[in-house]
């Protein structure tokens, strides 16, 4: 067990985390906000690895400002979702599944049809380095800072934020917030519109590391929905972080040593037991430990 | 009338299911007189064709009744149509000399989807899980079952004498027999067998939504606290919902595997999951009637733009999915007959005063 | 939607589709009419049959066309490869309906190769003398000149007389659709060649429908071995044909020790068993084999257990998208091991779509590739890009559907007939063709191809070289099994541990 080894797990942990944080937190976000699965997740990420893309290919304009219209491109697109057709579906969940599964469909196949079946991809920036005979990507420890900051913005914005304030209000009990004059319809607006950029941000930072598929999505979603089950909608950055950090923590070890193929039933048996012990989920369960403290205190 | 009749009457005439009264009663009856004698005229190819669209039925309308009268959707009703294709397959393929044998195989698959719908539904439905928890567990367990199928391509993934066969999927799957009477793909008997499940299965269903039980179901769907209130045990009724659906979902993966004689694990795989779906929501959950065209309509549009715009099959499925679940969010047929009642009522009552 | 319809089906008058679209539209806006729904269906079938009269009776003036079924994917998961096949088959098919075949006929196995043609008079120099005193072979009266051209006239236009009708509908990646659409095109259109499939899966689906219903049924496709069916007729290469060549020069140039990464499906798991029986034959030793379930696209640990191992060099079966992605993976990892593999390529080009040096040091034995540089293929490319100018890539598997609807073609004119039995004795007497990869030849008892198997490697730049070749490799595995589909008809598919030799030598001790 040379000291290589343990930083080579390490490196494939932290990679897990990041894989799972990025593609889970814009779905995370909106269930916990606007109370809505939006299946057509995994078509958002594809569109943002496909804006990336295209400006990199066609117009050649420089990876990082790439990644920051396709943030910006599939942002105001969630946006334009949630006026036209989530909207409609606010009580409705399952519904609200159906509806985004519909708009998941057309948008994978509109860019089939549009786009063809497979495009150039954005070469990765090849930052090696090495250390105890094993050799590792820089790009994809980058990808981890990143998912980082995203987490600790969107918990800053959560918690020390005038919005943040009324979009908690928001979660907790939106008539009530919208009798103290929060206006609710604008928050939805604006949560859709950040998880569908955060799933931009997802689509556009591994666009370099992937094929440009129209069906490239189904890869984050089949992770993001275990993920989302875990972590619960009570609080979605709290639920995302430690979902994402138990996941891996069970994923590594296993794809290492058995295979690929474990670590990813590792991953499905895993979701079923926590969610028979905690059917809320991660966040829900420190949610209900707070106001069982909380009544304790009280009385 | 005597007794009983008028007691059959009133149930399959309840309010719980669209289409009620003489008029539609008599429409039924010249529909299902035209099925039967439908071979009169078509060729073989026509009759395996619409066999082939007519035994996905039991599959819509188990989910109808999932998710339409329970409200519990589910997306893993095409695990339970291939686990019990496979198992049949299994089961079959190693009593090949048997007589019997492959009735013996369906009643096994039948038996396997409903008790891993039962585990599962142990599971979930007494750890009282949100709503939506359902179907995402149930398309991971889709998932899981199709990525093991796939790779039990070795000559080690065998039952007795049959391979699993992996992703390219089981092979020469025997066809239903009853003694030399066989059910294959494109025979008339196929046929005959197809239009009677769905007959049977429509009906059977249609008495139980109208039935007591139909009425407690519905409760569920309507208000689980209340029905739990009044003193009825939610989760066990949820249980045996949810096993009549893997139930009804086996039954179709039998009749697919007897047409088809050929099984893969793409049958549980993402775009199978939400075909039932798309049917249900196409159609109007609420209605057993309505799925059942809805399915029926469906499948052959599939079959038809399979053959004559095959691209845009999917962007079709797609855009009929979200203006249904847009402007006709309680089923396409479903409105139209809601609206061509109230049309009558309105007309008769316009009659009525017009007489006055 | 008329115009539409009319672009598959060559030559049709657009009266096919108009009942059946009036039909959907109805039940939306009729309420009532959808309880009749089914009456309404059964009386415009029985109309469009007999508005289909007329149609049949115009056509009867001129020649009945021969019916060409074709079931490649055009959208799905493998619509890349499906429409590169399904312009091969296009380009055939005009070819022959304009008067031109492949060279070839019943010759039996070793055609002249590429680099020959036949001497117009006996040679008047010997050959031994000319190239001793330092002379050139290649002199106007040897045997040694190049021969470009591997399209003649055929003499007439069509085959028989008629011409050949392409019938290709979308199974949409579906294996579903292609039992449904197998069974429209036998039953319905009644075609008399099927064509059909890239997945194994696929195949599989529809290969017990065509035997059942005696349609002869082309699959072009490279795979993983073993069919053994009358009606079945391969013409993609098989292991032994690109498997143990590819091992060879990898072992022989970079070393045994060798770590096998494959897709963990009926091709992966059947490759790397024949990678595995093959190795210890060859002197070599698989070190690790690695399974990867086809969704998987982040090779992570994948990476660092390949490190771990250090390896000579990799066998690659990966397929499909998302397996695609390991390759710039491992490239930003600074992974420089040797690759080899049978397919990654020459099938799914990842040489264009990924930017350099993603897949340096990459080797494939391929039965056709783009980049082939002998005159006829460059005339063969120049033929296709003309009629298709947007293709992104001439693929092997696009090659051997071009390759089996000429061969097909010829086996027709042979027979004199297109009766599928006739039409089989003729593919089973032993004719060939010269397709722009080299001179093919179909084995009577295997019916499958032989190829011309040419080694590509790929520099850091993604040119590709073409650094060693075997000529004429036969479909002998199933042979050896006792496959003789001539004198036993049968139907079914062997993987390796049907084979007892593939246990019977075990890796040598060293010593």
């Amino acid at each position: 067990m040379s000291l290589g080894y343990v930083i080579s797990l390490l490196y494939q942990y932290v990679d897990n985390v990041a894989f799972l944080l990025l593609a889970a937190l814009g779905l995370m976000l909106i269930l916990g906000v606007v109370n809505v699965i939006n299946l057509a997740h995994g078509e958002l990420i594809m569109m943002g690895a496909y804006i990336t893309t295209l400006a990199y290919n066609r117009a050649h304009i420089p990876l990082a400002l790439c990644m920051v219209l396709s943030i910006l491109g599939v942002g105001l697109f969630g946006m334009l979702l949630e006026r036209l057709v989530i909207r409609r579906f606010y009580d409705d969940k399952l519904g609200a599944l159906v509806a985004t599964w519909g708009i998941g469909l057309i948008l994978s196949q509109g860019t089939l049809l549009v786009f063809g079946p497979s495009m150039q991809a954005v070469s990765l920036p090849s930052w090696t380095f090495s250390y105890g005979g094993y050799s590792f990507g820089g790009y994809r420890l980058l990808l981890f800072v990143i998912a980082i900051v995203v987490a600790v913005i969107a918990w800053w914005t959560f918690y020390y934020t005038r919005l943040g304030v009324r979009t908690r209000a928001t979660m907790q009990n939106a008539d009530m917030a919208r009798a103290l004059g929060v206006d609710t319809r604008r928050i939805y607006l604006l949560t859709f519109g950040a998880g569908s950029a955060l799933a931009g941000l997802t689509g556009a930072l591994y666009a370099p590391t992937t094929t440009i598929v129209p069906l490239m999505g189904n890869q984050f979603v089949d992770v993001a929905f275990i993920t989302v089950v875990i972590g619960g909608g009570t609080n979605p950055i709290v639920g995302a972080l430690t979902s994402a950090a138990l996941l891996s923590l069970i994923a590594t070890p296993l794809s290492s040593t058995l295979g690929t193929f474990i670590g990813r039933i590792g991953l499905l048996i895993a979701a079923l037991i926590v969610i028979r012990f905690l059917p809320r989920g991660i966040s829900g369960y420190f949610q209900d430990i707070r106001y069982r403290h909380m009544a304790r205190v009280r009385s | 009338m005597a007794r009983w009749y008028t007691g059959l009457w009133r149930i399959f005439n309840g309010p719980q299911e669209l289409g009620r009264g003489r008029l539609f009663w008599c429409l039924f009856m010249l529909v299902v007189l035209g099925l039967l004698t439908y071979p009169a005229v078509g060729s073989v190819f026509a009759l395996s064709n619409l066999a082939n669209f007519c035994l996905y039925v039991p599959l819509g309308l188990g989910l109808a009744l999932l998710w339409g009268y329970n409200g519990v959707l589910s997306f893993g009703q095409s695990a339970f149509f291939a686990i019990a294709g496979y198992l049949y397959g299994i089961i079959a393929g190693n009593l090949l000399e048997m007589p019997g044998g492959t009735l013996l195989a369906a009643a096994g698959g039948i038996a396997a989807s409903m008790a891993i719908a039962a585990a599962f539904g142990y599971f979930v439905f007494y750890g009282q899980v949100s709503n939506w928890i359902i179907p995402l567990l149930l398309l991971v367990l889709s998932l899981i079952l199709e990525t093991f199928m796939a790779q039990t391509a070795g000559y080690q993934w065998r039952v007795g004498d049959v391979l699993l066969g992996g992703y390219n999927g089981m092979t020469n799957v025997p066809s239903l027999e009853i003694g030399s009477l066989s059910f294959g793909g494109a025979s008339i008997a196929f046929y005959y067998l197809v239009i009677a499940v769905m007959l049977i299965t429509y009906l059977g269903l249609r008495l139980l939504v109208n039935s007591h039980y139909g009425y407690v179901v519905a409760g569920i769907r309507d208000d689980v606290e209340r029905t739990r209130m009044l003193g009825y045990n939610v989760a066990r009724i949820q249980i045996q919902v949810f096993v009549v659906a893997a139930a009804l979902a086996g039954l179709s993966g039998i009749l697919y595997v007897s047409w088809g004689n050929y099984i893969n694990p793409s049958s549980m795989g993402l775009l199978a999951a939400t075909l039932p779906v798309i049917w249900t929501a196409v159609g109007g959950r609420s209605s057993l009637l309505a799925v059942l065209l809805s399915t029926v309509t469906l499948r052959s549009l599939a079959d038809t733009l399979a053959v004559r715009g095959g691209e845009y099959a999917f962007l079709i499925m797609g855009i009929l999915l979200l203006v249904t679940m847009l402007f006709f969010p309680a089923g396409i047929v479903v409105t139209l007959a809601v609206r061509l009642s109230s049309w009558k009522t309105a007309h008769g009552e316009l009659k009525q005063n017009r007489a006055r | 939607m008329n115009t539409k319809q009319c672009d598959y089906v060559a030559g049709c008058t657009g009266q096919f589709n108009s009942n059946s679209g009036q039909e959907v539209a109805q039940l939306e806006t009729d309420g009532e009419s959808r309880r009749s729904f089914l009456t309404k269906m059964i009386a415009a079938g029985a109309a469009t049959a007999v508005a289909g009269f007329p149609y049949i009776r115009a056509r009867a003036a001129e020649p009945t066309p021969i019916k060409f079924g074709l079931l490649e994917d055009r959208s799905g998961n493998f619509s890349i490869f499906g429409i590169n096949k399904w312009h091969g088959t296009q380009l055939a098919i005009k070819e022959i309906n304009d008067g031109w075949t492949l060279e070839g006929g019943v010759q039996g196995p070793g055609g002249p190769g590429v680099f020959a043609k036949v001497a117009p008079k006996p040679p008047t120099a010997n050959i031994k003398e000319v190239v001793d005193r330092g002379g050139d072979e290649t002199a106007e009266d040897t045997v040694w000149n190049e021969e470009d051209e591997y399209l003649i006239k055929s003499g007439e236009k069509g085959v028989l007389g008629r011409p050949i009708e392409l019938i290709a509908p979308d199974p949409q990646s579906d294996n579903t659709q292609f039992q449904a659409l197998s069974r429209r095109l036998i039953l319905d259109e009644k075609v008399d060649v099927i064509m059909a499939g890239f997945a194994s899966a696929e195949r599989e689906a529809i290969r017990p429908i065509m035997n059942q219903n005696k349609m002869l049924y082309f699959y072009n496709n490279q795979y993983e071995g073993g069919v053994a069916d009358k009606y079945t007729f391969c013409t993609g290469a098989i292991p032994e044909q690109q498997i143990v060549p590819v091992m060879q020069y990898m072992i022989k140039n970079f070393g045994p020790k060798i770590y096998t990464l494959a897709a963990d499906y009926n091709f992966g798991q059947l490759s790397a068993a024949w990678t595995r029986a093959m190795a210890p034959i060859l002197n070599a030793e698989v070190i690790h084999e690695e399974f990867i379930p086809l969704s998987v696209s982040q090779f992570s640990s994948s990476i660092s257990r390949i490190q771990e191992a250090k390896p000579d060099w990799l066998m690659m079966y990966i397929t499909g998208q998302n397996h695609s992605n390991y390759y710039p993976q491992a490239d930003a990892a600074g992974i420089k091991i040797p690759m080899g593999s049978s397919i990654n390529i020459a099938q799914g080009y990842e040489h264009r779509r990924f930017d350099p040096p993603a897949l340096a040091r990459f080797h494939v034995t391929a039965s056709y590739m783009e980049e082939i540089p002998t005159p006829r293929n460059r005339k063969f490319v120049e033929r296709w890009r003309k009629m298709f100018p947007d293709e992104p890539y001439m693929a092997m598997e696009g090659h051997s559907a071009y390759v089996a609807t000429h061969l097909y073609a010829k086996a027709v004119r042979l027979a004199g007939t297109t009766d599928k039995e006739t039409v089989i004795k003729a593919l089973e007497s032993g004719i060939g063709v010269e397709a722009p990869s080299g001179w093919v030849f179909m084995d009577p008892a295997t019916h499958h191809l032989s190829q011309y198997i040419r080694l590509a490697s790929c520099d850091e730049k993604h040119n590709i070289t073409f650094v060693t070749e075997w000529p004429y490799i036969e479909p002998w595995w199933t042979r050896r099994l006792g496959v003789n589909l001539v004198r036993h008809p049968e139907s079914k598919q062997y993987i390796p541990d049907d084979d007892p030799f593939f246990k019977m030598f075990k890796k040598k001790e060293q010593s």
